[in-house]
């Protein structure tokens, strides 16, 4: 029995090291970037970091400021582009970030990119304010329902990101959720492998669904005095003079409505007259077509005003 | 829960640590350590179904210890048809009450009148046609006076519910298995390395075979009316091998858990897919089963001792209730009958123990004789899959009409080079290991860096091509 198991623990372990090897050559999981807390309570990369995309077919880089993407040549005429997961872009390579689709349309501009996966509202305008002092003449930040919702404490808590307090109308600071296990984790390629694979927690994952729902069903009365308040907020404590939302395709309609009442630019997207889709089958978010026309629209507007 | 699931990996440790190291010696300790662990995994799948085997196993360790009592024909008769009528009696409610409540009002609709019975929401409990078959044959044994009853309950409950092969076999016989519950099982090092090996290829070729040809077998059976008679060929190829390797890689998971807590299972699969002729891909197709109604239906009907009507009655009656018992559809009916056809040729002409011995023992390759007979048997069975995998019995024959046309000899609309590749890799292993129990137990020649090289690969080739994850197909039977 002794032998038994010995060589079980012998084999299990050459097995792990052959499948790390072989998880880290084919790079069959995406590398993740390590993230810090900044002075500023911003969450965001160790800069000069780079990794490969699930695949391998390109890399992405975390520029020295700590956002993904390349920094402008220049600080001249600079627009800002400020989001989540789709403008940190990590499924494209860089050739296709909404900088350099935006300076193909706009050439006359300088665009410099901040985005973060899991950036709420409030946080990208925590964010914005920080980047103010480079001057940006327009500031563009990304948007959709949910950035509104997981702004707000009452309507969804969430401690990993950054949120308003509307009772005592003060801004709740994301924490690093399980810094030393996302350690591990994204350098154990095999055991991310495992993580991703068989998630270990699928059944909490499908018990938040309900909140999510709960809060779009409620577009009436509730969430909406809520997103008014979150909006009142965001104009009494930032400058939104030179900011304009990009609302995505198909946001809610009162929350666009609400924006507009108080004063906020705003550019919504629509992909409903193209055939060709924007997003990845597997993915919801923009392929390299999408982010083209994303940019196209954008420029169009910023044109039109 | 699958073996082939996160829950079976912490399941399965952890019971071979409470049967080895607290059971140790103690034959009743690790009935009891089997009897429990075969409770907790049928109840993870449903839990009031345990009442059904506990059931089961009462009433046929009653019957057991009456039959050893009594002498007197008619009353062993009657004890018999009691245990039949309680174990067939749940499978059949369970299994087929719907199927004959349907037949029943389609008949009386097609003659004109109106049948008003309404079919009722059943659950079928996974693995009740193995399990119903496995005790069924303790008393039947018992009745003929070829096994002693047993008096010892728990070992009989262990007997009955057995994990490895509770849910879909292979079905053990009483004389086979229950005798090795009270019997000194030893730890043998040797057979545990082979079980694993034998559970690895069981994974594999469930994992890589069963699910990547399920994935295309359905593409293509789900929208048969879109493809051409090639592409529809390539289809029932896919799930040939889907069946073979979620079965028999069931099978092999089985019998390797088994000799890991010391226990020898019958084998259940003998590289089908190799056999030259009908008759003998029945003696190496679901063995047990095979042999269970050899034994206990076809020779008990007079086999094929009689004259030309009673073997033709024979032959179609094994094969269509045979047919019938993998579930309540016309198209296993028709599948089983259709196999009848195939094999009453070599019957009626004495050809059917003609190939008995190892398609070309000895050698790499067969011969030219031999790869026709393969192809041509092998062909054969497709067109029975046909029948086996349709969801119904105008749904096989419109796959069949949409086959056999002029398409049939156009170039395929959807190949999948990677997974035909797989399959390839897969015959060729099998067809090298044919001569043993299953395709890699010889691998010992290998210096165990090679040996363990393979298994490695193995492991990689699971995870690197693991198909969308299916149910295992013998479950629902």
């Amino acid at each position: 029995m002794k032998k038994f198991l010995k060589n079980i623990l012998v084999f299990f372990l050459l097995a792990l090291i052959v499948g790390e090897i072989v998880v880290r050559m084919t790079h069959t999981m995406s590398d993740i970037p390590q993230r810090t807390i900044d002075e500023h309570g911003i969450q965001k990369y160790y800069p000069n970091q780079d990794g490969y995309w699930k695949g391998g077919d390109h890399k992405w880089d975390i520029n020295k400021l700590g956002w993904p993407g390349e920094l402008p040549q220049s600080y001249d005429n600079l627009i800002m582009v400020i989001g989540d997961s789709f403008i940190e872009n990590f499924m494209n390579p860089n050739e296709c970030h909404q900088s350099v689709f935006l300076k193909q349309n706009l050439e006359s501009y300088n665009f410099m990119e901040a985005g973060r996966s899991g950036v709420s509202l409030i946080e990208a305008m925590e964010i914005s304010k920080n980047l103010d002092s480079l001057k940006p003449v327009k500031t563009l930040v990304y948007v959709n329902d949910n950035d509104f919702y997981e702004s707000i404490v009452e309507v969804k808590p969430m401690q990993d990101i950054t949120q308003l307090n509307l009772k005592s109308n003060t801004i709740v600071y994301g924490e690093m959720k399980a810094p030393v296990f996302k350690k591990i984790l994204y350098n154990w390629k095999l055991l991310y492998y495992f993580y991703t694979r068989f998630p270990l927690n699928s059944t909490s994952d499908v018990k938040e669904e309900p909140a999510i729902k709960k809060v779009e069903n409620k577009s009436g009365l509730k969430s909406k005095a809520e997103v008014s308040q979150l909006i009142e907020y965001i104009i009494e404590n930032y400058n939104v003079s030179n900011k304009t939302f990009v609302f995505h395709p198909k946001t809610n309609t009162e929350i666009i409505e609400l924006c507009k009442q108080a004063g906020i630019n705003i550019i919504t997207l629509d992909s409903s007259k193209d055939n060709k889709s924007w997003t990845f089958d597997y993915d919801r978010h923009w392929t390299c077509y999408g982010h083209e026309q994303v940019a196209k629209q954008i420029a169009n507007a910023l044109s039109k005003s | 829960m699958f073996f082939n699931s996160i829950e079976f990996f912490v399941f399965l440790p952890i019971v071979f640590g409470l049967y080895w190291l607290i059971g140790g010696k103690n034959i009743k300790l690790q009935n009891i350590v089997v009897a429990a662990a075969s409770y907790v995994f049928y109840g993870w799948w449903d839990w009031r179904f345990l009442s059904l085997i506990l059931f089961s196993s009462l009433v046929d360790y009653s019957i057991g210890i009456a039959l050893g009592k009594k002498d007197k024909p008619s009353t062993r008769k009657i004890l018999l048809w009691i245990s039949i009528c309680v174990n067939l009696g749940f499978l059949g409610f369970f299994k087929y009450y719907n199927f004959f409540v349907d037949s029943l009002v389609n008949s009386f609709t097609f003659f004109g009148s109106d049948l008003s019975i309404n079919t009722l929401n059943i659950i079928l409990p996974v693995g009740i046609s193995f399990y119903t078959f496995q005790t069924l044959s303790y008393t039947i044994d018992v009745y003929n006076k070829k096994l002693e009853p047993t008096k010892d309950f728990v070992g009989f409950m262990a007997f009955v519910s057995f994990f490895p092969q509770l849910v879909a076999g292979p079905i053990e016989r009483a004389t086979n298995l229950l005798p090795q519950f009270s019997i000194e099982r030893k730890f043998d090092y040797r057979n545990a390395v082979d079980g694993l090996r034998q559970v690895l290829w069981g994974l594999f070729k469930k994992i890589v075979i069963a699910d990547n040809c399920a994935k295309y077998a359905n593409i293509i059976f789900n929208n048969h009316t879109e493809y051409n008679g090639s592409t529809l060929l390539l289809g029932a190829f896919f799930f040939a091998f889907q069946i073979y390797g979620d079965f028999s890689g069931y099978s092999d998971i089985a019998i390797g858990i088994s000799r890991l807590f010391g226990f020898e299972l019958k084998r259940n699969f003998a590289f089908p897919y190799f056999s030259r002729d009908i008759a003998e891909f029945w003696r190496r197709w679901h063995i047990s089963l095979s042999t269970w109604f050899r034994d206990y239906l076809y020779i008990p009907l007079g086999g094929s001792r009689g004259g030309l009507s009673m073997k033709i009655r024979n032959t179609f009656i094994i094969f269509i209730v045979s047919g019938f018992w993998h579930g309540a559809n016309w198209t296993f009916v028709i599948w089983g009958a259709l196999n009848a056809i195939y094999f009453l040729p070599l019957l009626l002409t004495n050809k059917n123990r003609v190939n008995t011995n190892l398609v070309a023992e000895g050698k790499y390759f067969p011969s030219l004789r031999e790869f026709w007979q393969m192809g041509v048997t092998f062909f054969i069975t497709l067109i029975a899959w046909v029948f086996f995998r349709a969801d119904n019995v105008s749904h096989a024959v419109s796959y069949l009409h949409h086959t056999f046309n002029t398409s049939l000899f156009s170039w395929v609309q959807i190949f999948p080079a990677t997974i035909l590749s797989l399959v390839l890799f897969f015959i060729a292993v099998e067809w090298l290991g044919r001569s043993n129990e299953y395709a890699i137990a010889k691998v010992d020649f290998l210096k165990k860096p090679l040996r363990w090289a393979f298994y490695i690969l193995l492991i990689v080739l699971m995870f690197a091509f693991t198909g969308e994850e299916q149910q295992f197909i013998y479950f629902q039977f």
